[in-house]
């Protein structure tokens, strides 16, 4: 059971960026937003793969953890975009 | 439960891919349909998402249940096997050394001769005193009455010692116990 929740936020996560995709995919400008805030994750993801020491410690959780998070994070980036493109 | 998971994994899945892959992009309504697909599909995964996430906490729960419940029996188990092991060791303690309680025993016992056996050589001297007394009591009782129904010295003797008349010395001690009875109702 908790292999298939994980599974279903993974899901919901791709769905969420497909998302972001159609919203992109809307005007120039949504695109834009959507590139600065996808700009913005990308920092965000490799600052916290840099500084995942520090931040499991805050966040109170293992490094293993923390590192599924950002892999999971960036793989349904991934999946969600491509499937949104490649469609 | 379990079937509304699978339903909304299923929908989500289906939401998702379908109307990107099946409607055009180009066309307005087709790109509105697919927006409102996705939305949809993003609820359908987050709300199948809670429902298993609440069924592994239960799950959770109840395995922790299941191992408190198993650990309370185990040390219940556990502790009875102690305390009857404990009995067994007493048990054994006591079989095999019974010296103590032999020296108890005995310590008790020659105590109690110690301290009875005055008593009951005083009883038994008091109870003999008193069964001669009495006897002789008797006899003279016996024997005033048969003189006074007019018998004689050596039927009284004989009826009341057993004892026939002639030179014997049980015969001489009865006379004598006899006279001295006689005199002794004659002096009172």
């Amino acid at each position: 059971m908790r292999a298939m929740y994980l599974a279903n936020y993974f899901v919901a996560g791709c769905i969420a960026s497909s998302f972001l995709g159609w919203i992109a995919s809307l005007h120039p400008m949504a695109s834009r937003a959507i590139a600065f805030l996808l700009a913005a994750l990308g920092i965000v993801w490799t600052a916290a793969w840099l500084l995942d020491y520090s931040l499991s410690q805050f966040l109170k959780i293992s490094i293993q953890q923390l590192q599924a998070v950002l892999v999971s994070v960036l793989a349904f980036l991934i999946i969600g975009l491509g499937v949104f493109l490649c469609s | 439960m379990l079937l509304k998971l699978i339903v909304l994994s299923s929908a989500s899945l289906t939401l998702w891919l379908v109307p990107l892959v099946g409607l055009d992009k180009n066309v307005g309504w087709h790109k509105g349909i697919q927006g409102a697909s996705l939305c949809a599909a993003v609820a359908c995964a987050v709300t199948a998402g809670n429902i298993a996430r609440k069924q592994s906490e239960q799950e959770e729960i109840e395995a922790i249940k299941t191992r408190a419940i198993t650990a309370d029996v185990i040390d219940e188990i556990s502790t009875s096997a102690y305390i009857s092991q404990q009995q067994r060791q007493q048990e054994a303690e006591q079989i095999l050394n019974p010296c103590e309680h032999l020296e108890r025993s005995l310590a008790l016992s020659c105590e109690d001769n110690e301290r009875s056996e005055p008593i009951a050589q005083t009883q038994l001297a008091q109870a003999e005193q008193n069964g001669s007394e009495n006897g002789e009591s008797e006899r003279a009782e016996r024997a005033l009455q048969l003189k006074a129904l007019g018998w004689g010295k050596a039927k009284i003797i004989l009826e009341v010692w057993g004892v026939s008349k002639g030179g014997s010395p049980k015969y001489k001690a009865a006379e004598a116990e006899y006279k001295r009875l006689m005199q002794e109702e004659g002096g009172e």
